[in-house]
C-alpha cells in the first residue's frame, strides 16, 4: 500500500519560509492601519482588592486620548477568555471589566490614545480606590477553611464550588483501587510539583481592532483558536457575529498560550467606543503577568504492582492552581489523568481525582502538553521507583505494562474534555520499538549497569514514556474547501491555524498526494472566519489528525470531479482513468489530459462548472502518538550544577507527513520541557507580584545548555488518520521532567520531586542525604 | 526616558561634560538596562566610547594597559592579552557575544557589581585603575577603586581612562568557574578564580578572588596562604573547604540563598584541586 508518494513523508520547503526567512512583514503588528490608536491597560496592584471607585477626569484630559472604559461603562457579561469549542467547559467567572481584580497585573482600565506616550500618561492619571482583601496565594491556603473568596460574584456561572475557591474537579473511580492497593505486593507513591512556568513564545500577545469599508469589525489577531475568538468576540460585545471578522496572519509562537482570547475584547470595544482602528499588545512584562501560564501542580501518584511487576492498581490525585480565573481548569485537570492513565492499562482498578483551586496569583491557561505533562511527571518518577523496588530495570518495567495496538482502556471512555469521554482501541502503537531504539541510542543498558563518575561528576540516564492524542473526540471539527482554478493550480482554503507550526505546509502536501500534483501548485489560504470554514483551532495536537483528514476528504473529492470532467472530455469511462503526475491519463487508450487542460476546459469550454469541494472532519477518536524519552545527565555534586549531556526522544506519530518539522514539534517540545526541568520558575512576593517577569530573570535553555536533541521518528501506520499520520506537537514535552529527574537519581540516589531542579534545590537534596 | 547624548570631542571636554553631571555611557549595557528599569534618569550622557584614551590597548615592559572603553570581545581577540589567561577566561564568560561586543572593561568595572566577572581576573592580577578628573591624573588599585556593589571611589566629574594590569613572575595556572543557573547569558551565583604557582605538585604560592559572595569581589588570605607549601590535590585541601566559607558574606537573592553560596564558595576549592590535579 505504500505507493510511491510524491509529497507525504517528503521535508518539502515550508509555504512561508522565504517569507519569513527574508522578514516580510506577515506578523499581526506588521501592518499599519491608518489614524490607528494605541491601547493600553491598567494592571492591578494588588492581588485581590475591591475597586471602590474610578475617577478618569485627569486621565481624559491628556491630549490624544480618546476612550478609557472600566467596569463604570461597560456591560457585565461572565465569560471564559478560553478559546475552547461550544459548549464551552471552562467556567463564566470573567468579565470585561470588573469591580474586583483577583491578581497583581489583572486588568482595571483599557486607555485608547493617538499614541503610546499618552496613553501611558493616561494610565498614570486613572485615579482607582481600593479596598484591599486578604490575598491567597497557595493553593492549601485557598482551599482552607475561612478562605477568602476569590469568585464572590453572583453572576459566575459554572463554577464547581466558588464559596470553596474551587473552580473544577472530578472524581473518577474505575474498579476498587484502596483495596487492589492493599493487596498489592509492590506499592509505591510519590508527589510531584511545578510552579509556574511561562509558554516564552517570542511573540507577544497582540491585536489591530479595525473596520472594513462596510464598518465590519476586523480583528487581526495573534491567536491559534480564529474562529472562537469571533464567537467569544461577538458574544461578550453582543455584536451580530456576522459583522466580526477574524484574520489570523503568521504568528510568533502560542504554545497554548493563544488559546486564550484575552486582549481582542478589549481592542474591539476601543474600536467600537472611538470608532477607530485600535492596536493593542502585550509588552513582555504583561505577557508573563496577565496572558496565561502553564497549570502549577501537585499531582501524587500510587501505583500496586504484583510480583512479576504489573501494576494492578493506579491512584493520581492532582492539585492544580488555576490563579485568579478558571480558564481551561477543568479541561486541563482532566487530561491530567485522561493521557496519562490509559498508557498501563494493565492496571483494572484505578482512580483519578483532583481539583483546580482559586487563587489571587496569575491565571494558569492551556500549555503545550495540558495537563499530561504534570501527570506524567509523577507517573513516570512513580514507574522509576517502583522498578527500582523490584529490582528490574525501568525500560523493562514500562514493557510489562505499556498499552499494545488492539488494547483499549476504560480511561478513554471515563474521562473525556470536562465531560465523559469515548471509548477507544488504539490502533497504531510502536512503543516498544521507540524504547529499544531509544535505549540502543543512548547506550541505555551499559550506562544504567556501570554508572561513571568523574571527581565530582556523578552521570546517570533515566527515561520516561508517554502517550498524548490527537484532537479532542467527538468535539473538534475541521473543514476545507478546494478550488481548482482554470490554469489547473488549486487553491486550498482551511479554516486550520498556522501558528509556526507548518500545518499550512503539510495540508499542503496531504492534498497535493491525493491531487499528484507538486506542492507548489497548490496556494493555501488560512485562518480568515470570512473566508476560510471553520475549523476549532491549533491546540489538542489536532492539525494534522483533524484538520489533514477533512482536507484528504476535499482532496478525494476535488479529485473525482477532476476525473469525471476528464472522462466528459476524452468520451471515457471514469474508470479508465487515472490521475498521475498533473495529468488523466486513459490506461484503455492512452489518451491524455493535462490539469491545466481540464481545468481551463471546466471553467471556460463546455459543461462549466466549478471544479470544488468542501468537506468537514469531526475527530471519530483520539489516536495516541508514543515516545519513549531517554536523558543523560552529569551532576556536579559540589555545586548541584546539572549538565544535560543527551537526550534522545523516540517518538511514534504515525506517517510524518513532514519528517523535518515533527522532528522539528519534537526538538522544540523537548527544549520547553528541559526548561521546566532544569531553569524555570516564576517567582512571587508576599504580596502576589512577580519578581521575574523578564527573560533576564527568567531563564529558559540557552543553545549551550540544550545538547543536541536526538529525535528518532519510529514509523507506525494510524488507519484513521491522513495517510497513517498521527500528532506530534505536544506528546514531547512529557517526556523531560520525569526523564531527567530519574536520570538524576540514577546519578546521585536524590529524587527530585520538585521542578525545576534547579543547583540550589540539588545541593540542598544531596546535603541532606548524606 | 533620559537626556540627551552628547559626544565629546577630546578627554578634556569629556571631563567637564561628567563634572557638569552628566554620566559615562560606553557600551550602555548596564547603562541602558537600568535607566529602562527605571532605576535610573540620568540628565545627560556623555558618550566615552570612541575618545581615544580610553581606546588604548598598550603594552609595557610592566604590564598591559587597556583602555576602559575597549569591548570584551576585542579583548578576548587581541593577542596582545595572551599574558593574561585569566582575564580572557573571564572575560569569556560574560553575557554572550553580541553583549560582549558592546560591553566594557570600563563599564564592568564601573558598574561595580559585586558579580562582575570581569573584576576577578582584576583583583587576582592586582590591577590599577587609572582616573581622569578635573583635578587631573590619580590611580587606585582595583580593590581601593571597589567600594560596594555600585559603589566605587570615582569622585564627582572623573572618569576611567584606563586599567593597568602588571605582569605576574612566573607561569602560574589560570582557573575560572563561574556558578550559575544555566550555561549562556548568566549572571553568576558563585564564581571562583584563581593564579597557583606550582613546583610540580606542591603549590608555592597561590592567589584566589570569588565573585557574588559579598559587597566586593573577595581575596581570601587566609586560604591562600594556608595553600603555600601543599600539594594540588583535592585530599591535600579538604580542610580548608570550611575556612574558605567561613571567609565570604553572601547575601540571599532571586538567584540563590546566602547558605548555597557559602557552602559553594568552599567546594569550589576542591574544583580548583580537581583542576590543577587534572590539568596535563
Ligand atoms: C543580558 C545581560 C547579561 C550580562 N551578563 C553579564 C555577565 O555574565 N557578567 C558580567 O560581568 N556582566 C554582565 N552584564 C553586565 C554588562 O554587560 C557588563 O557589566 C559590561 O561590561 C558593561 O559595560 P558597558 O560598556 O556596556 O557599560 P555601560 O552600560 O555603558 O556603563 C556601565 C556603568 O559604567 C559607567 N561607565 C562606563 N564607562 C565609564 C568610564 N570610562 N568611566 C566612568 N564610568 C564609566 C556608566 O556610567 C555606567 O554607570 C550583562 C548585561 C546584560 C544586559
Amino acid at each position: 500500500m505504500e505507493a510511491q508518494r510524491i509529497a507525504v513523508g517528503k521535508s518539502v520547503l515550508k509555504l512561508d519560509a522565504l517569507a519569513l526567512a527574508t522578514g516580510q512583514p506577515k506578523f499581526t503588528l506588521d501592518l499599519d492601519v491608518p489614524g490607528c490608536l494605541v491601547g493600553k491597560i491598567l494592571p492591578s496592584p494588588h492581588a485581590h482588592a475591591e475597586i471602590v471607585s474610578i475617577d478618569t477626569g485627569e486621565a481624559e484630559k491628556v491630549p490624544g486620548v480618546r476612550a478609557i472604559l472600566h467596569f463604570g461603562n461597560t456591560e457585565r457579561i461572565p465569560y471564559t477568555t478560553a478559546g475552547q469549542g461550544w459548549p464551552e467547559p471552562s467556567p463564566y467567572d470573567t468579565v470585561l471589566f470588573d469591580r474586583k481584580v483577583r491578581f497583581v497585573g489583572d486588568r482595571v482600565a483599557a486607555v485608547a490614545a493617538e499614541t503610546e506616550e499618552a496613553a501611558e500618561q493616561a494610565l498614570a492619571k486613572i485615579k482607582v480606590e481600593y479596598k484591599v482583601l486578604p490575598a491567597v496565594l497557595t493553593i492549601e491556603k485557598a482551599l482552607a477553611g475561612g478562605a477568602p473568596v476569590i469568585h464572590d460574584e453572583a453572576d459566575c456561572e459554572g463554577v464547581y464550588d466558588p464559596k470553596h475557591n474551587i473552580a473544577a474537579a472530578v472524581d473518577i473511580p474505575v474498579g476498587d483501587v484502596a483495596k487492589a492497593l492493599a493487596k498489592a505486593t509492590h506499592r509505591v507513591e510519590v508527589s510531584c510539583e511545578i510552579p509556574y512556568f511561562q509558554h516564552a513564545a517570542l511573540e507577544p500577545h497582540c491585536v489591530i481592532a479595525y473596520f472594513d469599508e462596510d464598518g465590519r469589525l476586523v480583528l487581526r489577531t495573534a491567536t491559534q483558536v480564529p474562529f472562537h475568538v469571533r464567537r467569544i468576540v461577538a458574544r461578550v460585545l453582543r455584536l451580530d457575529p456576522k459583522q466580526v471578522r477574524v484574520i489570523k496572519p503568521r504568528i510568533g509562537g502560542g504554545f497554548g498560550s493563544k488559546q486564550e482570547v484575552i486582549l481582542e475584547p478589549i481592542a474591539a470595544a476601543l474600536a467600537l467606543r472611538t470608532g477607530r482602528p485600535v492596536k493593542l499588545a502585550y509588552s513582555r512584562e504583561e505577557v508573563f503577568v496577565a496572558s496565561r501560564t502553564r497549570h502549577p501542580m501537585k499531582v501524587t501518584v500510587q501505583l500496586g504492582a504484583d510480583e512479576r511487576g504489573v501494576v494492578q492498581a493506579l491512584d493520581m490525585e492532582a492539585l492544580s492552581n488555576t490563579g485568579a480565573y478558571g480558564t481551561h481548569s477543568l479541561t486541563v485537570l482532566s487530561n491530567v489523568g485522561s493521557k496519562t492513565l490509559p498508557l498501563y492499562n494493565k492496571a483494572q482498578h484505578l482512580r483519578f481525582h483532583g481539583k483546580a483551586v482559586y487563587t489571587n496569583l496569575p491565571v494558569a491557561g492551556a500549555y503545550r502538553g495540558y495537563g499530561a505533562t504534570q501527570g506524567y511527571f509523577a507517573l513516570e518518577v512513580a514507574m522509576d521507583m517502583l522498578a527500582e523496588k523490584l529490582g528490574m530495570d525501568p525500560l523493562e518495567l514500562r514493557l510489562r505494562n505499556h498499552i499494545r495496538a488492539g488494547e483499549t482502556s476504560p480511561i478513554f471512555e471515563k474521562i473525556g474534555e470536562g465531560r465523559e469521554g469515548k471509548a477507544q482501541v488504539v490502533r497504531s502503537c510502536q512503543l516498544e520499538e521507540c524504547l529499544r531504539l531509544g535505549a540502543e541510542r543512548i547506550g541505555w543498558y551499559d550506562k544504567r549497569r556501570s554508572p561513571r563518575r568523574e571527581g565530582p561528576w556523578a552521570y546517570g540516564v533515566g527515561l520516561a514514556c508517554a502517550m498524548q492524542g490527537s484532537g479532542i473526540t467527538g468535539i473538534d471539527m475541521a473543514a476545507a474547501t478546494l478550488v481548482m482554478q482554470d490554469d489547473g493550480t488549486f487553491r486550498l482554503l482551511v479554516g486550520a491555524t498556522d501558528i509556526g507550526t507548518g500545518s499550512d505546509t503539510i495540508l499542503a502536501q496531504i492534498a497535493a498526494e491525493v491531487l499528484s500534483v507538486p506542492v507548489d501548485k497548490i496556494f493555501v489560504y488560512s485562518s480568515d472566519t470570512d473566508f476560510t470554514p471553520f475549523d476549532t483551532g491549533a491546540y489538542a495536537s489536532s492539525t494534522t489528525y483533524v484538520s489533514g483528514n477533512a482536507v484528504l476528504k476535499a482532496a478525494q473529492e476535488v479529485r473525482n470531479q477532476i476525473l469525471e470532467v476528464a472522462a466528459q472530455a476524452l468520451a471515457e469511462p471514469v474508470d479508465h482513468l487515472e490521475l498521475a503526475s498533473g495529468r488523466v491519463v486513459s490506461s484503455k487508450t492512452g489518451k491524455a489530459l493535462t490539469l491545466q487542460e481540464i481545468g481551463h476546459r471546466a471553467i471556460y469550454v463546455v459543461h462549466q462548472r466549478q471544479i470544488a469541494a468542501t468537506a468537514s472532519f469531526t475527530c471519530p477518536e483520539s489516536p495516541p502518538p508514543f515516545a519513549a524519552f531517554f536523558a543523560e545527565v552529569a551532576v556536579d555534586t559540589e555545586t548541584g550544577v546539572v549538565r544535560l549531556e543527551r537526550f534522545v526522544a523516540a517518538v511514534d506519530c504515525g506517517v510524518a507527513i513532514h519528517p523535518k518539522l515533527a522532528e522539528g514539534q519534537v526538538e522544540g517540545a523537548v527544549v520547553q520541557g528541559i526548561g521546566h526541568a532544569l531553569y524555570e520558575e516564576m517567582h512571587f512576593s508576599p504580596n502576589g507580584r512577580c519578581t521575574n517577569p523578564n527573560f533576564f530573570d527568567y531563564k529558559v535553555p540557552y543553545a549551550l545548555d540544550v545538547p543536541p536533541i536526538e529525535t528518532i521518528l519510529v514509523p507506525s501506520h494510524e488507519p484513521t488518520g491522513p495517510f497513517g499520520a498521527k500528532s506530534v506537537g505536544e506528546v514531547g514535552i512529557n517526556g523531560p521532567l520525569p526523564a531527567i529527574s530519574n536520570a538524576i537519581y540514577q546519578a546521585t540516589g536524590v529524587r527530585l520531586t520538585r521542578a525545576p531542579f534547579g543547583p540550589q534545590r540539588l545541593l540542598g537534596a544531596l546535603k541532606g542525604r548524606r | 526616558m533620559f537626556g540627551p547624548i552628547v559626544k565629546p570631542k577630546d578627554l578634556r571636554e569629556a571631563v567637564q561634560r561628567v563634572a557638569e553631571g552628566g554620566r559615562p555611557l560606553a557600551g550602555g549595557t548596564d547603562l541602558f538596562v537600568r535607566i529602562r528599569k527605571g532605576l535610573e534618569k540620568p540628565g545627560m550622557l556623555v558618550y566615552v566610547g570612541e575618545l581615544p584614551e580610553l581606546g588604548v590597548l598598550r603594552a609595557t615592559r610592566e604590564g598591559l594597559e587597556i583602555g576602559a572603553a575597549r569591548t570584551h570581545s576585542e579583548l578576548l581577540e587581541s593577542p596582545l592579552t595572551e599574558p593574561f589567561p585569566i582575564l580572557r577566561k573571564t572575560l569569556g564568560t560574560i553575557a554572550s557575544p553580541a553583549l560582549r561586543a558592546m560591553g566594557t572593561l570600563g563599564g564592568n568595572l564601573v558598574n561595580a557589581s559585586p558579580a562582575g566577572d570581569s573584576l576577578v581576573a582584576l583583583y587576582l592580577l592586582e590591577a590599577q585603575v587609572r582616573i581622569v578628573g578635573p583635578q587631573g591624573e590619580r590611580e587606585l588599585f582595583v580593590q581601593e577603586f571597589i567600594q560596594g556593589p555600585g559603589k566605587t571611589g570615582l569622585r564627582p566629574g572623573e572618569l576611567v581612562v584606563s586599567v593597568f594590569l602588571p605582569y605576574v613572575e612566573g607561569e602560574p595556572v589560570s582557573y575560572f568557574r563561574k556558578v550559575g543557573r544555566r550555561q549562556a547569558l548568566y549572571i553568576s551565583v558563585v564564581s571562583l578564580g584563581a593564579l597557583v604557582w606550582l613546583d610540580g605538585e606542591k603549590i608555592t604560592k597561590a592567589r584566589l578572588a570569588l565573585g557574588s559572595v559579598a559587597p566586593t569581589v573577595v581575596r581570601p588570605r587566609a586560604v591562600e596562604e594556608a595553600l603555600v607549601g601543599r600539594l594540588a590535590h583535592v585530599e591535600a585541601v579538604q580542610d580548608l573547604v570550611s575556612l574558605l566559607s567561613s571567609l565570604v558574606q553572601p547575601i540571599s537573592d532571586l538567584r540563590a540563598s546566602a547558605d548555597y553560596r557559602r557552602k559553594v564558595s568552599g567546594n569550589l576549592l576542591l574544583d580548583l584541586a580537581l583542576f590543577l590535579q587534572n590539568r596535563k
